[in-house]
Order: C-alpha cells, then structure tokens, then sequence
C-alpha cells in the first residue's frame, strides 16, 4: 500500500523538474536595432543600495539624491564633465561688478518646466530664498553671501510667511541681479552644485510644500527627465522628457534604478545583463573589493569594469582642544608637535593601501595634501611630507615628544566601522604604530552615528576623519574642518596663519587666483602636523560595454541625457 | 464554526496582543531614545539653529514623556509618523506595503517549509530504513545544519550567476523584486531558502512522530479493514501525527519572520526584514519602532493562530 503512494510521488516527479525549470526566468539579451547603432529598446537600469531621501532641491543632502536630481533640474550654472562652471539656464557665466558684490544672469528664454510653465528669473527668487529658509539642515547656507540671507534663513515656517532674500531682483523675465554682502569667489560653484540652487515652479510647490516633489504628477522641473513612478525603498523610474528644451535630447527614453540592500546583488544582476551599469547614484565606491578582485581576473569582465577618482579623504585626526589631548599645542614645533609627525611618519602608506584597499586598487595613498587628487587644491603628487614613511626619524620625534612614554600608554584610535575600509585602516595603523613607533595604541569601533555625533562635538583625542568634498572648490575643505568653529572640525584644528589664508582665498572670485593661497594653507598645516593623512578613496564603476557616454568624474555620474545604449 | 468559549478566548488573546504590541513599541521607543547619535547626524554638520530647526519639526526636541504620548496617540490611531532618513515618506503606508512583501516570500516559505516537511517525513517513516528514509533524513540533517544565510548565498550562487553561466543566460534566477508583487521564481528561491532549514525539522519530526502512530492499534485495524495505504496515511495516520507538528509552527513562523531579515538582504527584496536591517543603522526610530511592533504583533497572532489549528485538527481540544 505504501509502495502505492510513493508510487504517485514518482509519477509528478518529472512534473516538479519541470516546474523547478519552469519558475527560472528566461532572459535573452538580444535587441533589435534601426540602423542606427543604437538598441531599440532606450531603457537604462542600474541599482542603488541606498534609498531616495529627497529629490526636494531645498532639503537635498545625500550623494544618491544629487545624482538623480541633477537629471532632474536646473539651475543657473552647472558642472560639465569636467567639472567646469558652464551656464544652465543661464545664457553665459555672470557679469560680476567690478567690487565682486554684484552677479547678473541673463536666462534663457527657451527655458521651461515640463509642465510647460516657462522659467521666469522672479522663480529663481523664490527657488534660492525657500532653499535659504528651509534647507538649513542641507545646503541652504550656500546663499549666506546674498543680501537678506540672515532675515530669510531665519524665518519660520517659510512656507506659509515667504520672505524673498532682497538681495536678488528680476528687472525683467530673462534677468536676474543677485547682490552679495562681500565678496565671496566660491559663489558661482554653489550655484552650479546640484542642491539648493536648482529652480522648481512656484504654482506647483505652494501647492504642498512637503511633499510636491515624491509624486511623479508635481514632481516638476526642468531637466531632460522627469519622474514618472516612485515606490519609497523599492524603486523609482524616470522617462526623457518629449522636447525638452535643452541640449542635448535624451536619447535614452526610460530610466529605471531599483533600490537594493547589498551591491554584491547588484554586480551578479549586472553580469546577468540586468543592469546596464553599477556604481550610478552615489554608489560608485560600494562594490566590494572581493567582487572587484574576481572581476579583475575575468578577461570578459574586467573591460566593464573602470577606476575614477573620487571626492574623499581620509586621515587620523589629533585633538587640538580637549585638555586631557597629547596632541594638543605646540603647532610650529615642540614635544606635541614632534608627537604628531612620529604618528604620522610612522605609517608606511604603501602597506596601508595594499592591506585596506585591495592590493590598491580601491583607494590611493593621500601623500598630495588633504584634497583629493583631481579636485581643484590638490597639493601634488608626493607634496605632503606628513605621508612620508620615515620609521627612524619617526621613532626619534616620539622620544622627543614623548621621552618617558608616559604620553602614550594608553591612547584609543576612534573609527566606525561602517565601511571595510575604515576597520582596515584603523587596524592596520594600529599594527604600523606597534611595529613602527613600539606603542600600543587601541582601537575602538564606534556605530557610525555616535561616532559622527562625538567627534562633531569634540570627544576624541585620535580619531578617523574625513571629507567628502560637497563642490569642487577648496573652501568646502577649509570652512568646515580646519576653520576655528567649523561646524565638522572634530579635532578644534585652528591656527591664524591657516585662517588669515583661507580668509583671502574665500574672497577672491578667481579660483585660480585664490588656488596658492589654498595651498599654502594646507602646506601651512602639513608644517604645524595638523593631521596624518592616510588614503584617498577611488570609484568603481561597472559599465556595458554598449554603453556610449557613460562614466563619471570626482563628483558625479555623467547626465542620463548624454548617454545612449548601443544595440547588443 | 467556533463555540461560545472559543469566541471568548479568541478575544482573551487579542486584547493580550494589542497590550502586548504597545508593551513591546514601548520599550522599543525608550530603548531607540537612548542610543546617541540618530538620523539627522551626517559629517556635516549644520549650525546649531539649523540642527534645532530639523529637532524640532521631528518633534524630537521635546521631552522624552512627551514624545512618548505623542507616540502613543499616533500609535492607536494607526499613524507611525515619518521617516526621519526618507523625507515625506510615511511609515504605516511604507511597512503595509514591505509586510504584503514580506507576507509573499514567510508565505512561500510556510508552504516549503509544511509542505517538503510533511512529504519528507511521510515518505521516510512509510519507507523506514530504505534508501528513500535515508535521502530524506540525509537531506533534512543537511537542512537543519545550515544556516539560511548559507542556503540562500549558494542558491543564489547557483541558480543566479552558476546557471546563467552555464545556460548562457538562457535561463536563471532574476533577483531583485519587480513590480508590486514579484514574480514567482523572485519569491520562489527566496521562499526556499528561508523555509528548507524549518522544513528539515519538520521532516524530522514528522517522520518521529508517524513512526510510532503507523505502530498504533487503530492503524493496523484500518489496514485490517483494508482500506487502501493512501487513506490509512493521511486520513488516520498523519492527522494524529501531526499535532507535535503544529505545536512547533508558532516557533517557526518567528523563525521564518526573523530569518527573513537575513535572506531579503541577500536577495534584494524590499520588505519588511530588509527594512529591519537598514532603519536600525540609520537610526530612523519611527521605522524601528514600527517594525518591531509590527512583528510583535504577527508572532502573536501566528501563535493564536496555531493555538486555533489545534482544534482543527484533534477535535477533542476545546478552549
């Protein structure tokens, strides 16, 4: 009887392998084309593994939000490829009074939103002023050099009591007169960074101030793509915009990014063909390196897979303001001085990036300066001596600075081990410091938000510190992290030769002119030992090899509108 | 369908559970309050008007026992309030959607985990001692030792990149989750690796518990009577032999609920273990709040769930 029902389990048998077979997807690859080159099907899909914050100009923040938003929206000026300031919708770069307090734009006429509302400079008014007064958490600040800033930043509940920053005007249409409170070199940048000074329609976000920009129906802006579906933490999907008024057209039609939780995903759904590339939206330095390692080996894969440069710094931070610091004092020389550089020297960069980035192929040693390599400021190639790896002259300065090592029996390096490569660093400069100095120093992993939120108020001595610049100008360097009372100078860095420098630099409106004085601030830094600079970070990039205009620069992904997807 | 006492303890227990779930959101909301550090902390950080500004309209400026009772109140309106990481998001809306998500794949994974359990161990007790009990203790041993995060990576292995390769992209398990539903195979490969390593204690139990009810009196009298082997398993012997099974499912619905944190990671599902993982690093505390009290609740309600199957399946339990 038995044998029976076992008998009626062999007969679905083949049932159940082809169901098994059946429940696996079919995916062919292959695309029909026009004859042009280019695949008939214009649909971009790429991963994210961080969700959408906000697409809201004013409140706008995260790396991922920008790369999509500035798809999305214009403003006056932009960065190309490059990283140049070129004109938006502005017609050209902004005549500047003679005194540098005055900017005037000429719009484009052309100009509109895609709900077909032309782009009016009394828009721009209120696009900066809102930002001003809402985006205090974001970017807002940016606009701090503009006449009425303090009134408007300051006003509550902007939405329903709007004050307009009256230093900007609109004697007609198609100008616009923005008059600053002095003069400040770093504006046209700001103006081109993709947050806060991006213009949005007034008659669509009075309508709901909150939340107009999460609803495909008045998400409205002026960009070559507008959103078309967002479901929060799954996906969000764009199409081009028909005759946008802009250039150039977007050829590719259909944007579609999903929102996944780990990029190893991601990079085995690319390899399957269903993304088109990996590293878009902010994600460009997630793919992890054992993946990196095995795509490198691949003959196939390793021809998608690209290296760029990055906007992020890291380096050991020394406190400089706490009394019960070592490091504290001394800037040009002295024990505290001599304690700093030991530290410093006493890292062999070379084994640093071979042990935390892959065999270095994630990141490089930061032996240029604080600024990143290709970003304007960067020093130069093996111009910083504290990335000098000297073990005898670093064992000779700690028993200058520290002769019974007293000093250094008990000191803790903070880190947060939310990225691979901040343990990696953090447990390879421990070993370094054993081998090369004989002090045993602890490392003490903290969660990434208690961690930013202790040494943003001071509470370390010897931490893991970073930036990533936010523009690409050297006074996102200085202003927050080495300026007395920045708002992220964890360490209480401050020294007034470095501060009547970058006081100058911050004024002139010529960056090159102002790019010595940045240098020598930082060169001002490396003399005073201010910090020990440990690696700047790298992105990766997966694209397809049909993938015509894609790529990224320090900053960020190329625009949707510029790429095509070849047939395949 | 139910008596009067089955009505009056049905309600018993859901009253507990609504204490329970504002019980549990409780300690979670004054537990979350205390971790330093939250959400709108990032290495740059705004001036302090600013900071203030951002404290304020997430009403976290308040004091804790006000926050608290604003909490509450939303609570038992069913508002969770808003996500402090994704702006304009609210959570209730968010965390039904990621529940029906989540319910998709515990669901395909209750289906293995009963089904391949049940039919593993049916098949190993009726075959006792023959190659095919061997296989399916083999198998279930193989099941229980491994953790789902290991069955998921080697599935995914497997059937996502091995396959593709192999077929040359023929044919493969497509991860991620499209659309508001999935597709099958998205659910399919997830709901197995989530459910086989229940399913191997099913089966194990199982096959326990026929081996010694194929033994009993009433059996061999059915068998006697010469009713046909199928009817003598599933009418009379599997019924009785799966109340220790039962007994085991509430557990194993928690199991499946907490596992799925691990395998919705690994397969890129957006639902509510998935969610788990990255508001607690976020420390979006709505988010946190909300699901906990979420799966309080579903943990509580599978256990009453069960408590009911007992009457089901042996009528002489009676509440």
């Amino acid at each position: 009887m038995s044998d029976l029902f076992v008998g009626k389990l062999r007969a679905v048998r083949p049932l159940a392998v082809l169901g098994t077979i059946g429940v696996l997807v079919a995916a062919c690859g292959g695309t029909s084309t026009a004859g042009t080159g280019l695949a008939a099907d214009q649909t971009l899909r790429f991963p994210s593994d961080s969700a959408i914050g906000t697409l809201d100009p004013a409140q706008i923040n995260a790396e991922t939000d920008v790369e999509i938003y500035q798809n999305l929206f214009d403003g006056l000026l932009k960065f190309d490829d490059k990283l140049n300031v070129v004109p938006d919708i502005a017609t050209s770069l902004p005549t500047i009074s003679s005194d540098g307090l005055t900017y005037t734009f000429k719009l484009n006429p052309k100009a509109k939103f895609w709900n077909g509302h032309a782009v009016k400079a009394s828009d721009f008014i209120y696009s900066f002023s809102r930002s001003a007064a809402e985006g205090q958490d974001a970017y807002g600040g940016n606009f701090d050099h503009v006449v009425g800033y303090d009134v408007v930043s300051t006003t509550k509940d902007w939405a329903h009591n709007q004050k307009m920053l009256s230093g900007m005007s609109a004697p007609d249409d198609q100008t616009l007169v923005i008059k600053l409170t002095s003069p400040w070199g770093v504006f046209n940048t700001e103006l081109a960074l993709a947050a806060a000074a991006q213009v949005v329609d007034p008659t669509v976000v009075n309508q709901d101030d909150a939340n107009w920009w999460s609803t495909p129906a008045t998400a409205v802006g002026t960009g070559p793509y507008k959103m078309v579906s967002y479901t929060p933490k799954q996906s969000i999907a764009f199409d081009a915009v028909p005759n946008w008024w802009g250039s150039p057209q977007p050829t590719v039609q259909h944007v579609k990014m999903d929102f996944i939780g780990d990029m190893a995903q991601g990079v085995s759904k690319f390899e399957q063909g269903g993304y088109d590339l990996v590293g878009y939206g902010g994600m460009g330095s997630d793919i992890s390196p054992d993946d990196i390692l095995r795509i490198q080996k691949d003959p196939t894969l390793s021809k998608n897979l690209k290296f760029v440069n990055k906007v992020r710094t890291i380096w050991v931070q020394y406190g400089f303001g706490r009394a019960d610091s070592v490091f504290k004092g001394d800037l040009a020389s002295g024990p505290a001085h001599d304690l700093r550089m030991a530290f410093s020297l006493a890292i062999d960069r070379a084994q640093l990036v071979q042990v935390a980035c892959a065999g270095g192929i994630t990141c490089s040693a930061a032996d240029g300066g604080l600024i990143t390599k290709g970003l304007k400021g960067y020093a130069g190639d093996g111009s910083d001596p504290l990335a000098k790896f000297d073990a005898t002259q670093a064992k000779a300065l700690l028993k200058s600075g520290d002769p019974t090592g007293k000093k250094t029996a008990n000191l803790t390096y903070y880190y947060d081990p939310n990225k691979a490569i901040y343990k990696a660093t953090a447990e390879n400069v421990q070993s370094q410091w054993q081998t090369n100095l004989g002090i045993h120093v602890n490392i003490q992993p903290i969660d990434h938000a208690t961690f930013i939120k202790n040494y943003t108020h001071h509470q370390y001595n010897l931490f893991r510190e970073g930036w990533q610049a936010d523009y690409d100008h050297p006074q996102d360097w200085f202003d927050n992290l080495f300026i007395k009372g920045g708002g992220s100078n964890g360490g209480e860095f401050t020294d007034p030769m470095v501060e009547s420098l970058v006081a100058k630099a911050d004024a002139e409106p010529d960056i090159n002119k102002a790019i010595p004085d940045y240098i020598s601030a930082n060169k001002q830094m490396m003399a005073d030992a201010a910090y020990a600079p440990l690696v700047y970070f790298k992105g990766e990039f997966l694209f397809k090899p049909y993938l015509q205009g894609a790529g990224s620069n320090n900053f960020n992904d190329f625009y949707w509108n510029e790429m095509k997807i070849g047939s395949h | 369908m139910f008596t009067r006492g089955a009505l009056l303890y049905i309600g018993q227990r859901l009253v507990l559970i609504v204490f329970t779930a504002v019980a549990v959101s409780s300690i979670v909301f004054l537990g979350v309050h205390r971790l330093p550090g939250d959400a709108l902390l990032n290495e740059r950080r705004p001036d302090p008007a600013a900071e203030a500004a951002l404290l304020h309209y997430y009403h976290l400026d308040l004091p804790l026992p006000e926050q608290y009772v604003r909490y509450v109140t939303g609570l038992l309106h069913g508002d969770l309030g808003e996500s402090y990481v994704n702006r304009g998001v609210q959570i209730m809306p968010l965390l039904l959607r990621e529940a029906r998500v989540s319910a998709e794949v515990g669901a395909a994974a209750i289906v293995f985990t009963v089904g391949i359990g049940i039919l593993l161990g049916v098949i190993a007790a009726v075959r006792q001692n023959t190659w095919v009990d061997y296989l399916a203790t083999t198998t279930s041993v193989i099941g229980y030792s491994m953790p789902n995060f290991v069955i998921a990576s080697l599935l995914f292995l497997l059937f996502g990149i091995g396959l593709y390769a192999w077929t040359g992209g023929a044919l493969y398990y497509n991860s991620g989750w499209t659309g508001t539903y999935g597709t099958f195979d998205q659910i399919l490969i997830p709901g197995f690796a989530l459910g086989f390593p229940y399913a191997s204690i099913v089966a194990r139990l199982t096959r326990a518990s026929m081996l010694e009810v194929i033994r009993q009196d009433y059996v061999r009298t059915a068998r006697a009577k010469g009713l046909t082997s199928r009817v003598v398993v599933i009418r009379h012997a599997l019924r009785n032999a799966l109340i220790p099974v039962v007994t085991i499912l509430g557990p194993l619905v928690i199991g499946i609920v907490t596992g799925s944190v691990v395998i919705e990671n690994i397969f890129g599902i957006p639902g509510l273990g998935k969610e788990f993982a990255t508001s607690i690093l976020n420390r979006d505390y709505n988010i946190v709040i909300g699901l906990f009290t979420f799966y309080a609740i579903i943990i509580a309600l599978a256990n009453l769930l069960v408590d009911l199957l007992y009457t089901v399946i042996d009528p002489r339990i009676r509440y």
